[in-house]
C-alpha cells in the first residue's frame, strides 16, 4: 500500500505531490510514535533478569559496614557503615547492652558533653561549624527503664548530623536501629579513617564474636 | 608647479620613469610636507622611515606608505630634509630604534630565520603562508596585533624627546599612531587580498605576535627604579632625554603567528543504554569508574571531524552511572574550540549513525546538527524548571496489593522533603529540599509480588532512588514510608527529559 502511494507521488509534479507526501509523513510519524513507546517498554522489561527473592538492601550496596564492641564499657556495641565517598553512619549494633532493658530504648537525649549536639547547624560544601570529634566524644545518651548508655562517635571526625528524629521517635532504635535509627553522620579525614580502621572490625569478625547467625 | 615629480637624487625607484601611482604621488609630496630638521635628526638617530612618518606628519598615516619600499621612503626623505643620503644598505638593514623593526617588516621566525620585506603586500604573503600552515577555513577574519612593551617604552622616549626639542612646533603636539595600529593599518589591506578573505570582528581571529629574543628582554625592559625615575623626571618637567639615549642597538623581534577560531556549538540528544557508562570522563586515582563515559564517545566524534584542539561537554542535568537513558533522549551541548573547519550536516548524519550503529551500542544520538549563539537558552530550557519521567525497578517487603496500587496511583503532587542525601553529602551543602512528584503509576511484573515497575514524573532535582528507599529515614514521605514496610530500588531509567517545545 505505502509502496504504491509513493510511486503516485514520484509520478505527479504538481502542487498535489506536496499535499500527498505531507499527510504521509504524518502517519509515518504516529506510527513512528508508537513504535518509540514500544520499543521503550520493551527496553524497560528485558533488562529485568532473574530477580532474587531478596535483593541486598541500600546499606548493604552502597556501604562497608564495621562494628566496634565493647567501646570503653561491656556490652557498648555499636556499628559504622562506611560509604564509598568518606561517610560514616553512626549507630548501635544490634547487641547493644541497652536492647537487653526491657521495653527497649524508650528516650534519647542529645545533650552531652559540652553541646546539645541536635542544634548544630552545618553549612555549606566546607562544613562550617561543624562540631569536631575524637572517637570517644559522647554523642547522645540513651535511656531505658531500667538504666541510660552513653553513645560515643568511635569516628574520629567532623559531626555532620545527627538523627533528631530520634528525640519525638525514640523507638525508632528498637525497630531498625541499622536504617531509620541511625545516630549520626560523621565525615572523618582520610589520614583519620586509615588509623581508626585499626580498631574496628568487620561484619564477620562481629558475627563470630557474637556467635549470631544474622 | 605641475604634476610631474621630480627625479630623485641618486635613486630611480619608480619615480623617475613616469610609472608612479596615484598613492606613491601622494606619499612623495606628504615626505616633501615634513618638518625637514626633525626628520633629519631622527633618521640619524636610528628611526625607520615609517616612525617618522608616523612620528613627523601632521596627515593621518595611511596604507599608501605600504606599498612604498623602504629604501625609495629613505631616499624620498633624505631629499626633502637634505639629510646625508647615507648608504642605503646600512641605514635601511639597521632596526628602528623605536619600533625594533615591527614597521620595517623585518622579523625572525621561530627557527631564527630572519624575513625582511620591502613592502606591505610581501610581508602579507608571508603571513598568508604562515596562517594557511594552520589549516582554518575562513571568509573572514579579525586582525590582532601584539608588541613588546619596549616599542612603549621606545616610543615614550622618543615623543619625549621630540616634545623636549621642537616644543614651539605644531606637529608635535598632534596624536601619533600607535605601532601597533600602524602595522595594521599598512598590512590590512594586503591581507584581505592575499588571503581572499575580508576583514570583520568576526569570529576567526588572526594574532601577529612580536616578542624579543630572550637576551634582550633583560636589557631592555625598565626596572622599577628607573621607571620611578621616568616617572618624577616627567613630573618636574626635566627630561634627562638626550641624544645619547638613543645608543642601543636592536635585534629584530621574533613574530609569531597565531590563528584562533570562537568555539563552535553543536546540540543534539543522547541516550544511554549501558548501566556501566558515566556521563563524563570520571576517574579517580588513576582508574576510569566504568567502561566508557557518553561524553567521549560522542565528543570524541566530533572533535576529528571539526580538526578542533579540543571540546567541553554540556548536558541539560545529569543521570547516575548506573541508570539509563531512554525516551526522548537527554538535551546536549558540544563545544568545540578552535575548529579548522565546520562539518557539513551529511558530515554529522554520518557520526550519528556511526554511534549509533556501533557494535557495544551503549550510548545513542539524535538531532545531531551545528547551532549558533541561541544554544544556551536551549540548554537552561531542560535544566531546573522542568519536569522529569522515570522508571524505577522497586522490590518490597511484603507482597503488592491492589490497593497499593491504587493509593499510589491516587497520589498527585506530592510534596517531599529531601535532606541531601548520604552518597552526596561529602560534596553538597547539608540542606533540606522541598520536590514534588507529580504522579505515580505502578505497572505490576509477572510472576513477582515483591517487584513492580515504579513509573513517576517528578520535579527536576528529585532523588529518585533515596524517595524510593527512605535513604535513613531522610527523605520523607518515601515508597517506604507510603506503603508502611521496607522498599528498595534495583534499577532505574530515566523515561523523559521534558523540553519546552518538544
Amino acid at each position: 500500500m505505502e509502496i504504491q502511494k509513493t510511486a503516485e507521488v514520484a509520478n505527479n509534479p504538481e502542487t498535489e505531490d506536496t499535499i500527498e507526501s505531507t499527510k504521509q509523513n504524518q502517519h509515518e510519524e504516529e506510527v513512528e510514535h508508537c513504535d518509540e513507546e514500544d520499543e521503550l517498554r520493551s527496553m524497560l522489561l528485558s533488562d529485568i533478569r532473574d530477580l532474587p527473592l531478596t535483593p541486598p538492601s541500600a546499606t548493604q550496596v552502597n556501604f562497608v559496614s564495621y562494628f566496634i564492641t565493647d567501646f570503653t564499657k561491656p556490652g557498648h556495641d555499636q556499628y559504622i557503615y562506611r560509604h564509598a565517598n568518606g561517610l560514616c553512619v553512626i549507630g548501635l549494633a544490634p547487641t547493644h547492652v541497652a536492647f537487653k532493658d526491657e521495653g527497649g530504648i524508650t528516650n534519647i537525649d542529645f545533650n552531652v558533653g559540652k553541646s546539645d549536639r541536635s542544634v548544630l547547624k552545618v553549612s555549606g560544601k566546607r562544613k562550617k561549624n561543624a562540631m569536631r570529634s575524637e572517637s570517644n566524644t559522647a554523642l547522645c545518651k540513651v535511656s531505658t527503664a531500667k538504666d541510660s548508655y552513653i553513645v560515643r562517635c568511635c569516628v574520629k571526625g567532623s559531626l555532620l548530623e545527627v538523627n533528631e528524629r530520634l528525640i519525638n521517635q525514640p523507638q525508632l532504635l528498637n525497630s531498625s536501629a541499622d536504617r531509620e535509627g541511625y545516630i549520626a553522620i560523621i565525615m572523618p579525614r582520610p589520614a583519620d579513617w586509615t588509623k581508626n580502621k585499626e580498631s574496628l572490625i568487620t561484619l564477620e569478625e562481629y558475627k563470630q564474636k557474637k556467635e549470631l547467625s544474622l | 608647479m605641475s604634476d610631474e615629480t621630480k627625479p630623485s637624487a641618486g635613486d630611480s625607484s619608480g619615480l623617475s620613469n613616469g610609472l608612479v601611482s596615484d598613492s606613491d604621488r601622494r606619499v612623495y609630496q606628504a615626505a616633501q610636507s615634513l618638518h625637514s630638521s626633525s626628520v633629519k635628526d631622527l633618521l640619524s638617530l636610528g628611526v625607520c622611515e615609517r616612525c617618522v612618518f608616523r612620528l613627523v606628519s601632521v596627515e593621518p598615516f595611511d596604507s599608501d606608505l605600504s606599498s612604498v619600499s623602504a629604501s625609495t621612503l629613505r631616499s624620498w626623505l633624505e631629499e626633502a630634509s637634505a639629510a646625508a643620503a647615507a648608504s642605503s644598505e646600512s641605514s635601511c638593514s639597521r632596526v628602528c630604534i623605536v619600533c625594533l623593526g615591527v614597521l620595517q617588516f623585518v622579523f625572525s621566525d621561530a627557527k631564527q630565520t630572519l624575513a625582511r620585506s620591502e613592502c606591505g603586500s610581501d610581508y602579507a604573503a608571508r603571513v598568508t603562508e604562515l596562517v594557511k600552515r594552520e589549516g582554518h577555513e575562513f571568509d573572514s577574519f579579525g586582525l590582532e596585533v601584539s608588541v613588546p612593551s619596549t616599542v612603549v617604552e621606545n616610543e615614550r622616549a622618543v615623543l619625549l624627546y621630540l616634545k623636549g626639542k621642537y616644543e614651539t612646533e605644531g606637529w608635535v603636539q598632534s596624536e601619533k599612531i600607535s605601532v601597533k595600529d600602524a602595522l595594521k593599518v599598512l598590512v590590512l589591506d594586503p591581507l584581505k587580498a592575499s588571503l581572499g578573505a575580508k576583514s570583520d570582528s568576526s569570529s576567526f581571529h588572526i594574532r601577529l605576535t612580536y616578542s624579543m629574543t630572550s637576551d634582550e628582554v633583560q636589557d631592555a625592559s625598565e626596572t622599577t627604579h628607573e621607571r620611578k625615575k621616568r616617572k618624577t623626571d616627567e613630573e618636574n618637567g626635566s627630561t634627562s632625554m638626550s641624544e645619547n639615549s638613543f645608543e642601543k642597538v636592536y635585534e629584530p623581534c621574533i613574530l609569531s603567528v597565531n590563528c584562533n577560531k570562537m568555539p563552535i556549538f553543536f546540540s543534539g540528544r543522547y541516550f544511554k543504554y549501558s548501566r556501566n557508562v558515566s556521563q563524563t570522563r570520571w576517574i579517580i586515582d588513576d582508574e576510569r569508574m566504568g567502561e566508557a563515559s557518553v561524553e567521549e564517545l560522542i565528543g570524541g566524534n566530533i572533535l576529528p571531524a571539526c580538526l578542533g584542539d579540543s571540546y567541553k561537554f554540556h548536558a541539560a542535568g545529569r543521570e547516575d552511572i548506573d541508570v539509563r537513558m531512554l525516551g526522548s533522549g537527554r538535551p546536549f551541548l558540544i563545544e568545540v574550540q578552535n575548529s579548522r573547519k565546520c562539518p557539513s550536516q551529511q558530515s554529522l548524519m554520518e557520526i550519528e549513525e556511526k554511534i549509533n550503529n556501533s557494535e557495544k551500542k551503549l550510548v545513542g544520538v539524535k538531532d545531531l546538527k551545528f547551532i549558533g549563539s541561541q544554544c544556551w537558552a536551549m540548554m537552561r530550557e531542560g535544566e531546573a524548571e522542568k519536569q522529569k519521567q522515570y522508571a524505577a525497578l522497586v522490590w518490597i517487603a511484603r507482597p503488592l496489593e491492589e490497593k497499593d496500587i491504587n493509593s499510589i496511583s491516587s497520589l498527585i503532587e506530592l510534596k517531599i522533603l529531601q535532606k541531601t542525601p548520604v552518597r552526596v553529602l561529602h560534596r553538597r551543602s547539608p540542606l533540606e529540599r522541598e520536590r514534588t512528584i507529580h504522579w505515580m503509576k505502578v505497572e505490576k511484573i509477572k510472576g513477582s509480588s515483591h517487584y513492580f515497575l515504579l513509573h513517576l514524573c517528578t520535579q527536576a532535582g528529585t532523588y529518585i532512588k533515596e524517595f524510593v528507599h527512605g535513604d535513613l529515614g531522610r527523605t520523607s514521605p518515601s515508597m517506604g514510608s507510603i506503603l508502611g514496610c521496607r522498599a528498595e530500588i534495583i534499577q532505574l531509567d530515566v523515561t523523559d527529559v521534558k523540553m519546552g517545545d518538544s
